[in-house]
Protein backbone atom coordinates (compact mmCIF):
# COMPACT_ATOMS: atom_id res chain seq x y z
CA UNK A 1 0.00 0.00 0.00
CA UNK A 2 1.25 3.42 -0.83
CA UNK A 3 2.14 5.43 2.23
CA UNK A 4 0.12 8.44 3.26
CA UNK A 5 1.57 11.90 3.00
CA UNK A 6 1.72 14.19 5.98
CA UNK A 7 -1.09 16.26 4.59
CA UNK A 8 -3.33 13.21 4.23
CA UNK A 9 -2.53 12.07 7.74
CA UNK A 10 -3.46 15.43 9.19
CA UNK A 11 -6.61 15.46 7.15
CA UNK A 12 -7.69 12.11 8.55
CA UNK A 13 -6.87 13.01 12.14
CA UNK A 14 -8.42 16.44 11.92
CA UNK A 15 -11.55 15.03 10.37
CA UNK A 16 -11.93 12.45 13.10
CA UNK A 17 -11.53 15.13 15.74
CA UNK A 18 -14.48 16.87 14.14
CA UNK A 19 -16.57 13.73 13.82
CA UNK A 20 -16.27 13.62 10.06
CA UNK A 21 -14.32 10.88 8.35
CA UNK A 22 -12.95 10.90 4.84
CA UNK A 23 -15.91 9.01 3.44
CA UNK A 24 -18.42 11.20 5.25
CA UNK A 25 -19.22 8.83 8.08
CA UNK A 26 -19.46 9.77 11.71
CA UNK A 27 -17.02 8.23 14.14
CA UNK A 28 -19.31 5.47 15.26
CA UNK A 29 -21.01 4.63 11.99
CA UNK A 30 -20.48 1.38 10.18
CA UNK A 31 -20.10 1.12 6.46
CA UNK A 32 -23.06 -0.42 4.64
CA UNK A 33 -23.03 -4.20 5.10
CA UNK A 34 -24.32 -6.57 2.48
CA UNK A 35 -24.76 -10.26 3.18
CA UNK A 36 -25.24 -13.07 0.73
CA UNK A 37 -25.84 -16.60 1.96
CA UNK A 38 -25.42 -19.93 0.27
CA UNK A 39 -22.59 -18.83 -2.00
CA UNK A 40 -20.74 -22.15 -1.77
CA UNK A 41 -23.25 -24.89 -2.57
CA UNK A 42 -20.84 -27.70 -1.67
CA UNK A 43 -20.50 -26.53 1.91
CA UNK A 44 -22.97 -27.13 4.70
CA UNK A 45 -23.38 -23.40 5.05
CA UNK A 46 -21.71 -20.35 3.63
CA UNK A 47 -21.95 -16.60 3.47
CA UNK A 48 -20.28 -13.66 1.79
CA UNK A 49 -20.14 -10.33 3.58
CA UNK A 50 -19.18 -7.03 2.03
CA UNK A 51 -18.35 -4.23 4.43
CA UNK A 52 -17.64 -1.33 2.11
CA UNK A 53 -14.75 -2.60 -0.01
CA UNK A 54 -13.86 -5.41 2.38
CA UNK A 55 -15.12 -8.71 1.00
CA UNK A 56 -14.91 -11.98 2.89
CA UNK A 57 -16.37 -15.43 2.37
CA UNK A 58 -16.98 -17.91 5.18
CA UNK A 59 -17.92 -21.54 4.74
CA UNK A 60 -18.89 -24.19 7.24
CA UNK A 61 -18.39 -27.89 6.56
CA UNK A 62 -19.68 -30.47 8.95
CA UNK A 63 -18.04 -33.87 9.10
CA UNK A 64 -18.38 -36.78 11.43
CA UNK A 65 -15.57 -37.31 13.85
CA UNK A 66 -14.57 -38.59 17.22
CA UNK A 67 -14.89 -36.26 20.19
CA UNK A 68 -11.95 -35.26 22.32
CA UNK A 69 -11.49 -37.81 25.12
CA UNK A 70 -11.41 -35.04 27.70
CA UNK A 71 -14.75 -33.67 26.47
CA UNK A 72 -16.75 -36.66 25.32
CA UNK A 73 -20.04 -34.83 25.08
CA UNK A 74 -18.88 -31.92 23.01
CA UNK A 75 -18.33 -31.56 19.30
CA UNK A 76 -15.28 -29.89 17.81
CA UNK A 77 -15.01 -26.65 15.90
CA UNK A 78 -12.00 -25.57 13.91
CA UNK A 79 -11.61 -22.07 12.53
CA UNK A 80 -9.14 -21.25 9.79
CA UNK A 81 -8.76 -17.97 8.02
CA UNK A 82 -6.95 -17.62 4.74
CA UNK A 83 -5.88 -14.29 3.30
CA UNK A 84 -6.00 -14.56 -0.45
CA UNK A 85 -3.36 -12.70 -2.45
CA UNK A 86 -6.18 -11.12 -4.44
CA UNK A 87 -6.76 -8.88 -1.43
CA UNK A 88 -3.21 -7.58 -1.15
CA UNK A 89 -0.20 -8.42 -3.27
CA UNK A 90 1.81 -8.77 -0.07
CA UNK A 91 -0.24 -11.84 0.81
CA UNK A 92 1.42 -13.79 -1.94
CA UNK A 93 3.03 -17.08 -1.01
CA UNK A 94 3.46 -17.18 2.72
CA UNK A 95 3.12 -13.44 3.16
CA UNK A 96 -0.41 -13.55 4.43
CA UNK A 97 0.25 -16.27 6.96
CA UNK A 98 0.91 -13.99 9.90
CA UNK A 99 -2.29 -12.08 9.44
CA UNK A 100 -4.24 -15.29 8.86
CA UNK A 101 -2.96 -16.75 12.11
CA UNK A 102 -3.77 -13.58 13.99
CA UNK A 103 -7.31 -13.50 12.65
CA UNK A 104 -7.85 -17.23 13.22
CA UNK A 105 -6.74 -17.09 16.81
CA UNK A 106 -8.76 -13.96 17.57
CA UNK A 107 -11.87 -15.62 16.15
CA UNK A 108 -11.18 -18.85 17.98
CA UNK A 109 -10.80 -17.00 21.22
CA UNK A 110 -14.14 -15.36 20.85
CA UNK A 111 -16.15 -18.22 19.47
CA UNK A 112 -14.73 -21.15 21.28
CA UNK A 113 -14.21 -19.92 24.80
CA UNK A 114 -11.57 -21.25 27.12
CA UNK A 115 -9.65 -24.48 27.10
CA UNK A 116 -12.36 -26.46 28.77
CA UNK A 117 -14.86 -25.38 26.16
CA UNK A 118 -16.72 -23.33 28.70
CA UNK A 119 -18.22 -20.07 27.69
CA UNK A 120 -18.12 -20.78 24.03
CA UNK A 121 -20.28 -18.80 21.69
CA UNK A 122 -21.19 -21.99 19.95
CA UNK A 123 -22.94 -24.58 22.02
CA UNK A 124 -20.59 -27.49 21.53
CA UNK A 125 -22.77 -30.07 23.22
CA UNK A 126 -25.36 -29.64 20.50
CA UNK A 127 -22.80 -31.08 18.11
CA UNK A 128 -22.45 -34.33 19.96
CA UNK A 129 -24.16 -37.38 18.52
CA UNK A 130 -23.08 -40.35 20.57
CA UNK A 131 -21.29 -39.40 23.74
CA UNK A 132 -17.68 -40.39 23.56
CA UNK A 133 -17.93 -41.95 20.14
CA UNK A 134 -19.30 -39.75 17.40
CA UNK A 135 -19.67 -36.05 17.11
CA UNK A 136 -19.85 -33.39 14.47
CA UNK A 137 -16.66 -31.62 13.53
CA UNK A 138 -17.33 -28.17 12.18
CA UNK A 139 -14.67 -26.75 9.95
CA UNK A 140 -15.17 -23.03 9.53
CA UNK A 141 -13.07 -21.53 6.76
CA UNK A 142 -12.78 -17.84 6.16
CA UNK A 143 -11.32 -16.36 3.00
CA UNK A 144 -10.43 -12.72 2.66
CA UNK A 145 -11.04 -11.77 -0.95
CA UNK A 146 -10.65 -8.03 -0.72
CA UNK A 147 -9.35 -6.07 2.21
CA UNK A 148 -10.15 -2.49 3.10
CA UNK A 149 -9.80 -2.52 6.84
CA UNK A 150 -11.81 -4.08 9.64
CA UNK A 151 -11.28 -7.69 8.64
CA UNK A 152 -12.22 -9.05 12.03
CA UNK A 153 -15.69 -7.59 11.98
CA UNK A 154 -16.34 -8.74 8.47
CA UNK A 155 -15.12 -12.25 9.26
CA UNK A 156 -17.15 -12.39 12.43
CA UNK A 157 -20.25 -11.33 10.57
CA UNK A 158 -19.57 -13.81 7.78
CA UNK A 159 -19.09 -16.67 10.22
CA UNK A 160 -22.30 -15.77 11.99
CA UNK A 161 -24.20 -15.65 8.73
CA UNK A 162 -22.63 -18.89 7.53
CA UNK A 163 -23.56 -20.66 10.75
CA UNK A 164 -27.12 -19.49 10.55
CA UNK A 165 -27.19 -20.77 6.98
CA UNK A 166 -25.73 -24.13 8.00
CA UNK A 167 -27.88 -27.18 7.73
CA UNK A 168 -26.57 -30.32 9.33
CA UNK A 169 -28.34 -33.59 8.68
CA UNK A 170 -30.08 -35.18 11.59
CA UNK A 171 -28.38 -38.32 12.65
CA UNK A 172 -30.20 -41.30 14.00
CA UNK A 173 -28.17 -43.84 15.78
CA UNK A 174 -29.22 -47.41 15.15
CA UNK A 175 -28.58 -50.13 17.65
CA UNK A 176 -25.06 -51.28 16.89
CA UNK A 177 -23.82 -49.25 14.05
CA UNK A 178 -24.54 -45.63 13.54
CA UNK A 179 -26.10 -44.72 10.29
CA UNK A 180 -26.88 -41.30 8.98
CA UNK A 181 -30.18 -40.25 7.66
CA UNK A 182 -29.97 -37.40 5.29
CA UNK A 183 -33.54 -36.23 4.72
CA UNK A 184 -34.01 -34.15 7.82
CA UNK A 185 -32.15 -30.99 8.00
CA UNK A 186 -31.48 -29.06 11.09
CA UNK A 187 -30.25 -25.55 11.23
CA UNK A 188 -27.34 -25.30 13.57
CA UNK A 189 -27.82 -22.25 15.63
CA UNK A 190 -25.87 -20.78 18.41
CA UNK A 191 -26.21 -18.16 20.95
CA UNK A 192 -24.56 -15.52 19.01
CA UNK A 193 -21.93 -13.19 19.02
CA UNK A 194 -20.95 -9.98 17.59
CA UNK A 195 -17.66 -8.47 16.82
CA UNK A 196 -16.81 -4.93 17.18
CA UNK A 197 -13.70 -2.97 16.65
CA UNK A 198 -12.85 0.32 18.14
CA UNK A 199 -9.81 2.13 17.00
CA UNK A 200 -7.99 4.84 18.78
CA UNK A 201 -6.17 7.36 16.70
CA UNK A 202 -4.44 10.30 18.25
CA UNK A 203 -6.55 12.21 20.68
CA UNK A 204 -9.40 10.90 22.71
CA UNK A 205 -11.58 9.86 19.85
CA UNK A 206 -12.57 6.39 18.96
CA UNK A 207 -13.68 5.25 15.58
CA UNK A 208 -15.45 2.14 14.59
CA UNK A 209 -14.97 0.20 11.37
CA UNK A 210 -11.74 1.72 10.12
CA UNK A 211 -10.69 1.66 6.49
CA UNK A 212 -7.15 0.71 5.59
CA UNK A 213 -5.92 4.30 5.60
CA UNK A 214 -7.41 4.94 8.99
CA UNK A 215 -5.98 1.69 10.28
CA UNK A 216 -2.53 2.72 9.19
CA UNK A 217 -2.88 5.83 11.32
CA UNK A 218 -4.18 4.28 14.45
CA UNK A 219 -1.86 3.47 17.28
CA UNK A 220 -3.90 0.74 18.88
CA UNK A 221 -7.22 -0.98 18.57
CA UNK A 222 -9.47 -3.11 20.66
CA UNK A 223 -11.72 -5.79 19.27
CA UNK A 224 -14.57 -6.74 21.51
CA UNK A 225 -16.86 -9.61 20.90
CA UNK A 226 -20.28 -9.17 22.45
CA UNK A 227 -23.22 -11.49 22.41
CA UNK A 228 -26.87 -10.73 22.21
CA UNK A 229 -27.28 -10.42 25.96
CA UNK A 230 -24.67 -7.70 26.03
CA UNK A 231 -21.97 -9.78 27.63
CA UNK A 232 -18.40 -9.74 26.53
CA UNK A 233 -17.25 -12.99 24.97
CA UNK A 234 -13.76 -12.05 23.92
CA UNK A 235 -11.37 -9.17 23.89
CA UNK A 236 -8.28 -8.52 21.83
CA UNK A 237 -6.01 -5.54 22.00
CA UNK A 238 -4.04 -4.95 18.85
CA UNK A 239 -1.35 -2.46 18.15
CA UNK A 240 1.66 -1.42 20.12
CA UNK A 241 0.80 1.80 21.91
CA UNK A 242 -0.09 1.67 25.56
CA UNK A 243 -3.59 2.59 26.64
CA UNK A 244 -4.83 3.93 29.89
CA UNK A 245 -7.14 1.39 31.58
CA UNK A 246 -9.91 3.96 31.84
CA UNK A 247 -9.67 4.47 28.11
CA UNK A 248 -10.09 0.78 27.59
CA UNK A 249 -13.20 0.64 29.76
CA UNK A 250 -14.56 3.59 27.87
CA UNK A 251 -13.95 1.89 24.56
CA UNK A 252 -15.65 -1.27 25.76
CA UNK A 253 -18.78 0.62 26.67
CA UNK A 254 -18.74 2.33 23.28
CA UNK A 255 -18.35 -1.07 21.69
CA UNK A 256 -21.33 -2.45 23.58
CA UNK A 257 -23.47 0.41 22.46
CA UNK A 258 -22.47 0.15 18.82
CA UNK A 259 -22.69 -3.59 18.70
CA UNK A 260 -26.37 -3.63 19.61
CA UNK A 261 -27.11 -1.73 16.45
CA UNK A 262 -24.75 -3.95 14.53
CA UNK A 263 -26.41 -7.13 15.75
CA UNK A 264 -29.81 -5.89 14.74
CA UNK A 265 -28.56 -4.75 11.38
CA UNK A 266 -26.83 -8.05 10.75
CA UNK A 267 -29.81 -10.09 11.77
CA UNK A 268 -32.04 -8.24 9.38
CA UNK A 269 -29.47 -8.55 6.59
CA UNK A 270 -29.10 -12.28 7.18
CA UNK A 271 -32.85 -12.77 7.24
CA UNK A 272 -33.17 -10.82 4.00
CA UNK A 273 -30.40 -12.86 2.40
CA UNK A 274 -32.02 -16.14 3.39
CA UNK A 275 -35.38 -14.94 2.13
CA UNK A 276 -33.76 -14.11 -1.19
CA UNK A 277 -32.15 -17.51 -1.21
CA UNK A 278 -35.44 -19.28 -0.70
CA UNK A 279 -37.08 -17.23 -3.39
CA UNK A 280 -34.34 -18.17 -5.79
CA UNK A 281 -34.75 -21.81 -4.89
CA UNK A 282 -38.47 -21.65 -5.44
CA UNK A 283 -38.10 -19.89 -8.75
CA UNK A 284 -35.52 -22.24 -10.18
CA UNK B 1 -10.55 -56.13 -15.53
CA UNK B 2 -13.84 -54.34 -15.67
CA UNK B 3 -15.98 -54.05 -12.62
CA UNK B 4 -19.39 -52.63 -12.16
CA UNK B 5 -19.56 -51.63 -8.58
CA UNK B 6 -23.12 -51.59 -7.43
CA UNK B 7 -23.27 -51.27 -3.72
CA UNK B 8 -22.47 -52.47 -0.29
CA UNK B 9 -25.17 -54.23 1.65
CA UNK B 10 -25.65 -54.30 5.36
CA UNK B 11 -23.42 -57.22 6.03
CA UNK B 12 -20.67 -55.52 4.14
CA UNK B 13 -20.66 -57.65 1.06
CA UNK B 14 -19.75 -55.82 -2.08
CA UNK B 15 -21.88 -56.73 -5.05
CA UNK B 16 -20.62 -56.39 -8.56
CA UNK B 17 -21.34 -57.71 -11.96
CA UNK B 18 -18.55 -60.16 -12.46
CA UNK B 19 -16.84 -62.57 -10.15
CA UNK B 20 -13.41 -61.33 -9.35
CA UNK B 21 -10.88 -61.76 -6.70
CA UNK B 22 -9.51 -58.60 -5.31
CA UNK B 23 -6.69 -58.35 -2.89
CA UNK B 24 -7.82 -56.07 -0.13
CA UNK B 25 -4.77 -56.25 2.00
CA UNK B 26 -1.69 -58.38 2.00
CA UNK B 27 -3.47 -61.25 3.61
CA UNK B 28 -7.14 -60.91 2.95
CA UNK B 29 -8.91 -61.75 -0.21
CA UNK B 30 -12.44 -60.86 -0.89
CA UNK B 31 -14.58 -62.58 -3.38
CA UNK B 32 -17.09 -60.37 -5.05
CA UNK B 33 -20.38 -61.86 -6.02
CA UNK B 34 -21.98 -61.93 -9.38
CA UNK B 35 -24.97 -59.78 -10.03
CA UNK B 36 -26.92 -59.28 -13.17
CA UNK B 37 -25.62 -56.44 -15.22
CA UNK B 38 -28.88 -54.58 -15.57
CA UNK B 39 -27.98 -51.80 -13.27
CA UNK B 40 -25.66 -49.34 -14.83
CA UNK B 41 -25.74 -47.17 -11.82
CA UNK B 42 -22.07 -47.34 -11.01
CA UNK B 43 -21.01 -44.33 -9.12
CA UNK B 44 -17.98 -42.28 -8.39
CA UNK B 45 -15.43 -43.70 -6.00
CA UNK B 46 -16.78 -43.93 -2.52
CA UNK B 47 -15.18 -44.46 0.78
CA UNK B 48 -17.21 -47.02 2.56
CA UNK B 49 -16.73 -49.16 5.58
CA UNK B 50 -17.32 -52.77 4.91
CA UNK B 51 -16.96 -55.98 6.75
CA UNK B 52 -14.59 -58.22 5.00
CA UNK B 53 -15.52 -61.82 5.49
CA UNK B 54 -13.49 -62.70 8.48
CA UNK B 55 -14.97 -59.89 10.48
CA UNK B 56 -12.40 -57.17 10.26
CA UNK B 57 -13.82 -53.72 9.73
CA UNK B 58 -11.80 -51.86 7.27
CA UNK B 59 -12.07 -48.64 5.43
CA UNK B 60 -12.45 -49.65 1.87
CA UNK B 61 -11.83 -47.21 -0.90
CA UNK B 62 -13.26 -48.47 -4.09
CA UNK B 63 -11.95 -46.77 -7.15
CA UNK B 64 -13.50 -48.98 -9.71
CA UNK B 65 -15.58 -47.91 -12.52
CA UNK B 66 -15.12 -48.26 -16.14
CA UNK B 67 -17.90 -48.66 -18.55
CA UNK B 68 -19.87 -46.16 -16.65
CA UNK B 69 -22.12 -44.31 -18.95
CA UNK B 70 -21.00 -40.77 -19.36
CA UNK B 71 -23.14 -40.35 -22.43
CA UNK B 72 -26.43 -42.18 -22.24
CA UNK B 73 -28.08 -43.70 -25.32
CA UNK B 74 -30.08 -40.52 -25.96
CA UNK B 75 -26.85 -38.58 -26.18
CA UNK B 76 -27.13 -36.72 -22.89
CA UNK B 77 -24.32 -36.43 -20.40
CA UNK B 78 -24.53 -36.83 -16.65
CA UNK B 79 -25.61 -33.25 -16.09
CA UNK B 80 -28.01 -33.20 -19.03
CA UNK B 81 -25.76 -31.47 -21.54
CA UNK B 82 -25.17 -32.53 -25.11
CA UNK B 83 -21.63 -33.68 -25.93
CA UNK B 84 -20.75 -30.44 -27.67
CA UNK B 85 -22.43 -28.17 -25.19
CA UNK B 86 -20.47 -25.99 -22.80
CA UNK B 87 -21.48 -25.28 -19.25
CA UNK B 88 -23.09 -22.00 -18.43
CA UNK B 89 -20.64 -19.11 -18.43
CA UNK B 90 -20.87 -16.10 -16.19
CA UNK B 91 -18.33 -13.33 -15.84
CA UNK B 92 -18.14 -10.07 -13.97
CA UNK B 93 -15.53 -7.32 -13.87
CA UNK B 94 -14.37 -5.15 -11.02
CA UNK B 95 -15.12 -7.29 -8.00
CA UNK B 96 -12.02 -6.48 -5.95
CA UNK B 97 -11.99 -2.71 -5.70
CA UNK B 98 -8.46 -2.41 -4.39
CA UNK B 99 -6.94 -4.26 -7.32
CA UNK B 100 -6.05 -2.54 -10.56
CA UNK B 101 -8.19 -5.06 -12.37
CA UNK B 102 -10.27 -7.97 -11.22
CA UNK B 103 -12.86 -10.38 -12.45
CA UNK B 104 -14.95 -13.36 -11.46
CA UNK B 105 -15.46 -16.12 -13.98
CA UNK B 106 -17.79 -19.10 -13.63
CA UNK B 107 -17.97 -22.13 -15.87
CA UNK B 108 -20.85 -24.17 -14.53
CA UNK B 109 -20.01 -24.81 -10.88
CA UNK B 110 -16.36 -23.82 -11.20
CA UNK B 111 -15.93 -20.32 -9.82
CA UNK B 112 -12.70 -18.37 -9.90
CA UNK B 113 -11.64 -14.85 -8.88
CA UNK B 114 -8.69 -13.16 -10.55
CA UNK B 115 -7.02 -9.94 -9.42
CA UNK B 116 -4.32 -8.02 -11.27
CA UNK B 117 -1.95 -5.59 -9.58
CA UNK B 118 0.22 -3.62 -11.92
CA UNK B 119 2.08 -2.40 -13.74
CA UNK B 120 3.91 -1.30 -10.63
CA UNK B 121 7.40 -1.03 -9.31
CA UNK B 122 9.33 -4.25 -9.08
CA UNK B 123 9.47 -5.46 -5.48
CA UNK B 124 12.56 -7.56 -5.87
CA UNK B 125 15.26 -5.56 -7.63
CA UNK B 126 17.20 -8.64 -8.58
CA UNK B 127 14.31 -9.86 -10.73
CA UNK B 128 13.88 -6.60 -12.59
CA UNK B 129 14.00 -6.84 -16.37
CA UNK B 130 15.31 -3.81 -18.15
CA UNK B 131 13.51 -4.23 -21.43
CA UNK B 132 10.16 -5.73 -20.44
CA UNK B 133 7.67 -6.13 -17.65
CA UNK B 134 7.96 -8.97 -15.16
CA UNK B 135 4.79 -11.07 -15.05
CA UNK B 136 4.12 -13.09 -11.91
CA UNK B 137 1.21 -15.34 -11.19
CA UNK B 138 -0.08 -17.23 -8.21
CA UNK B 139 -2.83 -19.82 -8.22
CA UNK B 140 -4.46 -20.86 -4.97
CA UNK B 141 -7.47 -22.93 -4.06
CA UNK B 142 -9.71 -22.12 -1.13
CA UNK B 143 -10.08 -24.75 1.55
CA UNK B 144 -13.76 -25.13 0.78
CA UNK B 145 -13.38 -25.27 -2.97
CA UNK B 146 -13.60 -29.01 -3.43
CA UNK B 147 -16.16 -31.49 -2.20
CA UNK B 148 -14.06 -32.85 0.63
CA UNK B 149 -12.43 -30.09 2.55
CA UNK B 150 -8.69 -30.25 2.46
CA UNK B 151 -6.13 -27.91 3.87
CA UNK B 152 -4.12 -26.84 0.93
CA UNK B 153 -0.52 -26.01 1.67
CA UNK B 154 0.53 -22.97 -0.26
CA UNK B 155 3.11 -23.85 -2.85
CA UNK B 156 2.21 -27.46 -3.37
CA UNK B 157 3.20 -28.96 -6.69
CA UNK B 158 -0.09 -28.71 -8.50
CA UNK B 159 -0.55 -25.05 -7.57
CA UNK B 160 2.98 -24.24 -8.65
CA UNK B 161 2.49 -26.00 -11.95
CA UNK B 162 -0.76 -24.26 -12.71
CA UNK B 163 0.70 -20.90 -11.68
CA UNK B 164 3.52 -21.48 -14.12
CA UNK B 165 1.12 -22.46 -16.90
CA UNK B 166 -1.03 -19.39 -16.41
CA UNK B 167 1.98 -17.13 -16.23
CA UNK B 168 3.43 -18.43 -19.46
CA UNK B 169 0.11 -18.19 -21.24
CA UNK B 170 -0.57 -14.62 -20.18
CA UNK B 171 3.01 -13.49 -20.67
CA UNK B 172 2.79 -14.50 -24.30
CA UNK B 173 -0.07 -12.13 -24.95
CA UNK B 174 0.77 -9.12 -22.78
CA UNK B 175 2.81 -6.47 -24.58
CA UNK B 176 5.51 -6.55 -21.97
CA UNK B 177 7.98 -4.47 -23.95
CA UNK B 178 5.77 -1.43 -23.39
CA UNK B 179 6.33 -1.51 -19.63
CA UNK B 180 10.00 -2.16 -18.91
CA UNK B 181 11.27 -2.40 -15.34
CA UNK B 182 7.81 -2.93 -13.98
CA UNK B 183 5.90 -5.84 -12.52
CA UNK B 184 2.47 -7.23 -13.22
CA UNK B 185 0.98 -9.59 -10.62
CA UNK B 186 -1.86 -11.90 -11.48
CA UNK B 187 -3.50 -13.66 -8.53
CA UNK B 188 -6.08 -16.33 -9.13
CA UNK B 189 -8.19 -17.80 -6.35
CA UNK B 190 -10.45 -20.78 -6.90
CA UNK B 191 -13.64 -20.53 -4.88
CA UNK B 192 -15.34 -23.61 -6.24
CA UNK B 193 -13.71 -26.38 -8.23
CA UNK B 194 -15.78 -28.59 -10.49
CA UNK B 195 -13.44 -29.46 -13.33
CA UNK B 196 -11.83 -27.09 -15.80
CA UNK B 197 -10.24 -24.86 -13.18
CA UNK B 198 -7.24 -24.20 -15.37
CA UNK B 199 -9.45 -22.85 -18.15
CA UNK B 200 -11.62 -20.80 -15.83
CA UNK B 201 -8.47 -19.26 -14.32
CA UNK B 202 -7.10 -18.22 -17.69
CA UNK B 203 -10.43 -16.72 -18.74
CA UNK B 204 -10.73 -14.84 -15.45
CA UNK B 205 -7.15 -13.60 -15.78
CA UNK B 206 -7.89 -12.28 -19.27
CA UNK B 207 -10.90 -10.37 -18.00
CA UNK B 208 -8.93 -8.99 -15.07
CA UNK B 209 -6.06 -7.86 -17.31
CA UNK B 210 -8.53 -6.16 -19.62
CA UNK B 211 -10.13 -4.46 -16.60
CA UNK B 212 -6.70 -3.25 -15.49
CA UNK B 213 -6.13 -1.74 -18.92
CA UNK B 214 -2.93 -3.67 -19.55
CA UNK B 215 -2.09 -3.73 -23.27
CA UNK B 216 -2.46 -7.18 -24.78
CA UNK B 217 -2.09 -8.66 -28.24
CA UNK B 218 -5.43 -10.40 -28.01
CA UNK B 219 -7.71 -12.00 -25.44
CA UNK B 220 -6.61 -15.41 -24.25
CA UNK B 221 -9.40 -17.88 -23.79
CA UNK B 222 -9.24 -21.47 -22.73
CA UNK B 223 -11.47 -24.48 -22.70
CA UNK B 224 -11.08 -28.19 -22.12
CA UNK B 225 -12.43 -31.20 -23.91
CA UNK B 226 -12.29 -34.95 -23.40
CA UNK B 227 -13.17 -38.24 -24.96
CA UNK B 228 -15.42 -40.73 -23.17
CA UNK B 229 -17.64 -43.57 -24.35
CA UNK B 230 -16.43 -42.98 -27.90
CA UNK B 231 -17.63 -39.36 -28.00
CA UNK B 232 -15.66 -36.16 -27.82
CA UNK B 233 -17.09 -34.11 -24.94
CA UNK B 234 -16.68 -30.39 -24.47
CA UNK B 235 -15.93 -28.79 -21.10
CA UNK B 236 -15.60 -31.69 -18.69
CA UNK B 237 -16.81 -31.34 -15.16
CA UNK B 238 -15.17 -33.01 -12.16
CA UNK B 239 -16.94 -36.35 -12.46
CA UNK B 240 -16.16 -36.69 -16.15
CA UNK B 241 -12.60 -35.56 -15.55
CA UNK B 242 -12.09 -38.22 -12.89
CA UNK B 243 -13.29 -40.90 -15.25
CA UNK B 244 -9.75 -41.50 -16.38
CA UNK B 245 -10.33 -40.53 -19.97
CA UNK B 246 -8.14 -38.04 -21.79
CA UNK B 247 -8.51 -34.37 -20.92
CA UNK B 248 -7.25 -31.82 -23.42
CA UNK B 249 -6.93 -28.20 -22.28
CA UNK B 250 -6.43 -25.64 -25.01
CA UNK B 251 -5.77 -21.92 -24.76
CA UNK B 252 -5.94 -19.73 -27.85
CA UNK B 253 -5.67 -16.17 -29.06
CA UNK B 254 -9.00 -16.06 -30.87
CA UNK B 255 -8.50 -13.20 -33.34
CA UNK B 256 -4.98 -14.21 -34.22
CA UNK B 257 -6.07 -17.84 -34.34
CA UNK B 258 -3.02 -19.11 -32.51
CA UNK B 259 -2.76 -21.79 -29.84
CA UNK B 260 -0.85 -20.69 -26.74
CA UNK B 261 -1.63 -23.51 -24.34
CA UNK B 262 -2.02 -27.20 -25.06
CA UNK B 263 -2.03 -29.87 -22.38
CA UNK B 264 -3.31 -33.38 -22.35
CA UNK B 265 -3.22 -36.33 -20.02
CA UNK B 266 -4.00 -40.01 -20.70
CA UNK B 267 -3.72 -41.42 -24.18
CA UNK B 268 -5.60 -40.77 -27.35
CA UNK B 269 -5.30 -41.80 -30.97
CA UNK B 270 -3.99 -39.20 -33.39
CA UNK B 271 -7.14 -38.61 -35.43
CA UNK B 272 -9.35 -38.63 -32.35
CA UNK B 273 -6.97 -36.15 -30.78
CA UNK B 274 -7.40 -33.81 -33.71
CA UNK B 275 -11.17 -33.94 -33.32
CA UNK B 276 -11.00 -33.32 -29.62
CA UNK B 277 -8.59 -30.44 -30.02
CA UNK B 278 -10.76 -28.89 -32.71
CA UNK B 279 -13.74 -29.17 -30.37
CA UNK B 280 -11.82 -27.48 -27.59
CA UNK B 281 -10.81 -24.67 -29.96
CA UNK B 282 -14.46 -24.15 -30.87
CA UNK B 283 -15.22 -23.94 -27.19
CA UNK B 284 -12.48 -21.35 -26.75
CA UNK B 285 -13.98 -19.24 -29.51
CA UNK B 286 -17.38 -19.38 -27.82
CA UNK B 287 -15.79 -18.22 -24.56
CA UNK B 288 -14.02 -15.43 -26.46
CA UNK B 289 -17.27 -14.08 -27.88
CA UNK B 290 -18.82 -14.14 -24.40
CA UNK B 291 -15.84 -12.33 -22.91
CA UNK B 292 -16.00 -9.74 -25.66
CA UNK B 293 -19.65 -9.13 -24.83
CA UNK B 294 -18.84 -8.56 -21.19
CA UNK B 295 -16.09 -6.10 -22.02
CA UNK B 296 -18.30 -4.27 -24.48
CA UNK B 297 -21.08 -4.00 -21.92
CA UNK B 298 -18.60 -2.67 -19.39
CA UNK B 299 -17.33 -0.04 -21.81
CA UNK B 300 -20.87 1.08 -22.60
CA UNK B 301 -21.54 1.53 -18.91
CA UNK B 302 -18.37 3.58 -18.51
CA UNK B 303 -19.42 5.68 -21.46
CA UNK B 304 -22.86 6.36 -20.08
CA UNK B 305 -21.43 7.20 -16.68
CA UNK B 306 -19.15 9.75 -18.19
CA UNK B 307 -22.05 11.19 -20.08
CA UNK B 308 -20.64 10.47 -23.52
Amino acid sequence: MVGLSLGEQNFIKGGIAQDLRTDGRKRLTYRPISVETGVIPQASGSARVKLGATDVIASVKAELGKPNPSHPDKGKVYIYVDCSPTAEPTFEGRGGEELSLELSSALQRCLLGGKSGEGAGIDLSSLSIVKGKVCWDLYIDGLVVSSDGNLLDALGAAIKAALSNTAIPKVQVAANASSDEQPEVDVSDEEFLQFDTTGVPVGRHYIVDATTEEESQMSSAISVSINRQGRICGLTKRGGAGLDPSVILDMISVAKHVSEQLINKLDSEIAAAEARDEEDEMDS
Amino acid sequence: MKLRFVGVDRSGAVWASEPVFIKMSKREIVKLTLLSAQSNSATTPTKTTTTIRGGARRLLTLCVWTDMEYVNPEGLRLDGRRPMEMRQLRGEIGVVSRADGSAVFEMGNTKVIAAVYGPREVQNRSQQLNDQALVRCEYSMANFSTGDRMRRPKGDRRSTEISLVIRQTMEACILTHLMPRSQIDIFVQVLQADGGTRSACINAATLALADAGIPMRDLVTSCGAGYLNGTPLLDLNYVEDSAGGPDVTVGILPKLDKVTLLQMDAKLQMDTFENVMQLAIEGCKAVASYIREILLENTKQLESRRGV
